[in-house]
């Protein structure tokens, strides 16, 4: 269980009719994915990418190696439960609507009823689609397709999300968004595996990276170990005066190095999500799909607070009193990205240590309650507890702080 | 489980919203009333119901048939090719329940649609002698021989294969066979042989009687009336081709054993036939002994001066209502669904390792195959030896695989108002669903179950 996604001299050789062999499109690839980490796996077309996914969940049978994702086979249904696929297109069934789609997804895991109700419209809302929800999948357009592709892969809050060239088809605000989601949903424990040609999307996301060429890897490791130039500087500076930039050039010529000053410029991406999002102030009306960037609530940084929420906004009239639920349901929204605990685990996965922390403190958290009550009345307040974080001094300031964060757009 | 249902119900509205059900729906729907009103028959009320009932539910028959081919392999194949199948069986869904789930979405649409076909046909044959105001008699003739059920019991075939063989050895013995039987095949010869045997258990000589015994009559009422329908032929035909006779129907162990009468026996007076011809004789049904023993005796007078038999086939049966026509035409549904079933099981098979195109003309081989496979079996028995050797140990167990459709035409029992018995659709069930469809599921199953899924072959 060290990896969360591992091939293991992965080879994959097409033959012809007659047996023989004809393509090796994917020859002797090990490639080991950590938990909790965004993974890029990148190539020209036909180096083998996709087919190297298609073994991972069994699509395609390995010629020769194994694959091993969560711990097991990518083809039993138990691991299948934990993984997101988003494939290379959203292959949808044409005649079903947005709703019915994610409806028909989320009851193939097995979800209650009210669950994927309140999946199926927090996702609809997350990718945007909650105008055109009532419209056959077959009349959407490239970029919509994809959103619901992506909005099927996430109905599971899959501990694993496969994600094949996420962003194709997406104009440069969507895939910002796509971008913008995958670091949230890394933030919210989840492993990422992503594969594309895109190079940007890889650069702004991927914590690490393989490229692949020919079926084979040409490359592998952290992104900013791979692109950093460690032979040069680069010196940001707000606008000085020309006096202070040839002093500065005279310290670096003293140096015997060469220098060179200019004016950074925006980045294309940037400007145009910037003029879009000017336009949309001014609310000009769009036929196309219009995004809250609100990440569905659902998609948990833990697996078993996650069911037990599930359980919570499912059973509302239970044996507690009916005053309570509300309680429940105003303090859920609050339960939003937490940058602190994730990257110090972040930071610890980098420094390989397999441990999981965050389950570590629950448990300790739960044990020191100070009166062991009902046990339901025990899970609620530990769920209370995650979704406010640490209970300490510091503790009303951050909440308000994350709550300003969920609510601004420019966050995205 | 779940999921098998949600991948039900997505065939269904696959079916429905893509209008490939549609098609025939709305044939179906102008087709059946535009029969109702077209047909004439013979111009009787019976004529019309009879060729109402035979058109219509041919036509339901066939077109559910062709549209369950045309769902179940297209279910399939478009998942695979459009690669819808990419995001689902990457799901916590096993692919042997994915089949599964398709099976249950097609043979829920062809449950539903049959009962609205069906209760159409039906509606409009339970209406049709109000729309043709038919006259008394014609109402009568078609409660008699159209709405009703009946049983019909006939001769069994006895066993003489030890009575041939010895007559064959004694030819034999004596040289005669050549005589006889030139240039014929011992099979053959056997086979005339066993023909004549039998046809002396059903001949009786001038001033001969023939008794014959049957047990569990069971009509539906003692009230109504019991049909002993009959042909006769003769050794030497009569100047006038009629045959006389004297019957005698009922309980024949009361006069053998000398008990006293209790179950009434009917002797309905002297007879006079036409040689030939089918004829009835019509006795109450009261004449069935309580534990369902009726025996049926026919004396060749006298006065006939040659030898009477009853040809092997449909010399002698006795025809009594057994059920309402409503029963039997529920059962007749039923005989459909189950042919719809066997193609379902048959277009998951076809569509688990062939392209649309490819198992749609497998299907449909096997489909008109498996409604002449009765002609085709019988073409075969008459193979010289060795072809015949050749064929019992290949293609024989290939047809076998094949349900007989023909054997079991729901139309072949409606039409002539015969007893369509729950026996025979269990029998039907057992063999058409529970054998041959599900050795092909399973075949199906297995082939997709180690299919490499994202292949693509060309």
């Amino acid at each position: 269980m060290e990896y969360a996604v591992e091939t293991i001299s992965l080879t994959k050789v097409f033959s012809d009719w007659w047996g023989r062999d004809k393509v090796y499109a994917v020859e002797d690839l090990n490639l080991q994915v950590r938990y909790n980490e965004v993974f890029g796996l990148l190539g020209p077309n036909g180096s083998g990418k996709t087919t190297t996914l298609k073994m991972l969940l069994g699509l395609l049978y390995p010629t020769k190696g194994k694959t091993v994702v969560l711990g097991g086979d990518g083809a039993d249904p138990k691991i299948n439960a934990r993984i997101g696929f988003l494939p290379e297109e959203s292959y949808l069934y044409r005649y079903l609507n947005a709703r019915e789609t994610l409806d028909f997804y989320g009851r193939l895991f097995g979800l209650d009823r009210q669950v994927r109700k309140m999946r199926i419209e927090a996702l609809l809302d997350m990718v945007g689609l909650t105008a055109v929800a009532n419209r056959a999948v077959g009349t959407y357009s490239k970029g919509m397709a994809r959103r619901i592709g992506l909005a099927q892969a996430l109905i599971n809050d899959p501990d694993l999300l496969i994600l094949d060239e996420p962003t194709t088809g997406l104009d440069p605000i969507g895939t910002r968004q796509i971008k913008d989601l995958i670091k949230k949903l890394a933030e919210r424990g989840k492993t990422i595996l992503l594969c594309s040609h895109l190079l940007a999307d890889v650069e702004d996301v991927c914590d690490r990276i393989a490229i692949l060429y020919g079926g084979k890897t040409q490359a592998e490791g952290e992104v900013k170990e791979l692109l950093q130039q460690t032979s040069k500087r680069q010196i940001v500076t707000d606008a000085i005066s020309d006096g202070a930039v040839e002093k500065i050039k005279q310290i670096v010529q003293a140096e015997h190095a060469d220098c060179e000053v200019t004016s950074p410029m925006d980045k294309l991406e940037t400007f145009f999500v910037k003029t879009v999002a000017e336009a949309q102030r001014q609310a000009t009306p769009t036929s196309g799909a219009f995004s809250t960037t609100q990440i569905g609530e659902f998609l948990a940084a833990d697996k078993a607070q996650d069911s037990i929420l599930d359980k919570l906004v499912s059973a509302p009239a239970g044996h507690e009193s009916l005053s309570e639920t509300p309680k429940t349901e105003k303090v859920a929204p609050v339960e939003t990205s937490e940058p602190k605990p994730d990257e110090q685990l972040l930071g610890r996965l980098r420094t390989a240590e397999p441990a999981t922390p965050e389950k570590q403190v629950d448990t300790s958290e739960v044990e020191s309650l100070p009166d062991a009550a009902a046990g339901q009345e025990k899970i609620k307040k530990r769920v209370l507890d995650q979704l406010t974080g640490k209970p300490t001094s510091g503790d009303k300031d951050r909440e308000s702080s994350d709550q300003g964060k969920a609510g601004d757009p420019g966050d995205a | 489980m779940r999921s098998i249902w949600a991948v039900a119900v997505n065939t269904i509205r696959q079916a429905l919203r893509m209008k490939i059900a549609a098609i025939f729906v709305v044939l179906l729907l102008v087709l059946l009333p535009v029969l109702g009103f077209t047909t004439t028959g013979d111009g009787t009320l019976k004529g019309r119901l009879q060729t109402f009932v035979s058109y219509g539910l041919s036509l339901t028959s066939i077109l559910l048939c062709l549209l369950t081919l045309v769902a179940s392999v297209y279910t399939i194949t478009s998942d695979i090719e459009q690669r819808q199948i990419f995001t689902v069986i990457t799901k916590p869904i096993r692919r042997f329940e994915l089949l599964f789930g398709k099976l249950l979405g097609v043979v829920l649409l062809d449950a539903g649609l049959l009962v609205l076909f069906c209760a159409i046909i039906y509606g409009i044959t339970a209406y049709m002698p109000s729309f043709y105001a038919a006259t008394e008699a014609e109402r009568t003739e078609a409660a008699n021989e159209f709405y009703t059920a009946r049983a019909n019991l006939v001769l069994p075939d006895l066993d003489v294969s030890k009575e041939a063989a010895e007559d064959y050895g004694k030819l034999k013995a004596t040289g005669q066979l050549a005589q006889f039987y030139p240039g014929f095949s011992e099979k053959e010869i056997l086979d005339q042989l066993t023909k004549r045997r039998r046809l002396e258990k059903r001949a009786a000589p001038a001033g001969h009687e023939l008794l014959w015994e049957f047990e569990n009559v069971r009509p539906l009422d003692p009230g109504e009336r019991l049909f002993i329908r009959f042909k006769y032929d003769v050794s030497v035909n009569p100047p006038d081709s009629y045959v006389y006779s004297r019957w005698l129907v009922g309980d024949y162990r009361q006069i053998k054993y000398g008990t006293p009468i209790v179950t009434p026996i009917y002797e309905p007076p002297m007879r006079k036939d036409p040689i030939r011809t089918f004829r009835e004789i019509e006795v109450p049904a009261d004449a069935v002994a309580e534990d369902g023993y009726l025996a049926v005796a026919f004396l060749n007078v006298t006065l006939n001066n040659m030898v009477v038999i009853f040809p092997l086939e449909d010399g002698l049966e006795v025809l009594y209502k057994a059920d309402t026509f409503t029963a039997n035409f529920i059962r007749a549904a039923l005989l459909i669904l189950l042919r719809l079933i066997f193609l379902a099981c048959l277009g998951i098979l076809a569509a688990s390792f062939l392209s649309f195109p490819v198992a749609m003309m497998f299907c449909l081989a096997i489909f008109v195959t498996a409604n002449f496979s009765g002609f085709v079996l019988e073409s075969f028995s008459y193979m010289s030896d060795s072809v015949y050797t050749v064929y019992s140990y290949t293609l024989k167990w290939v047809i076998w695989l094949l349900p007989q459709f023909d054997k079991f035409n729901p139309a072949k029992f409606l039409v002539p108002g015969r007893l369509l018995s729950w026996s025979l659709v269990a029998r039907v069930a057992g063999l058409v669903v529970c054998v041959r469809g599900f050795l092909m599921l399973l075949l199906g199953l297995l082939i997709f179950s180690f299919r490499e899924i994202a292949r693509i072959v060309v």
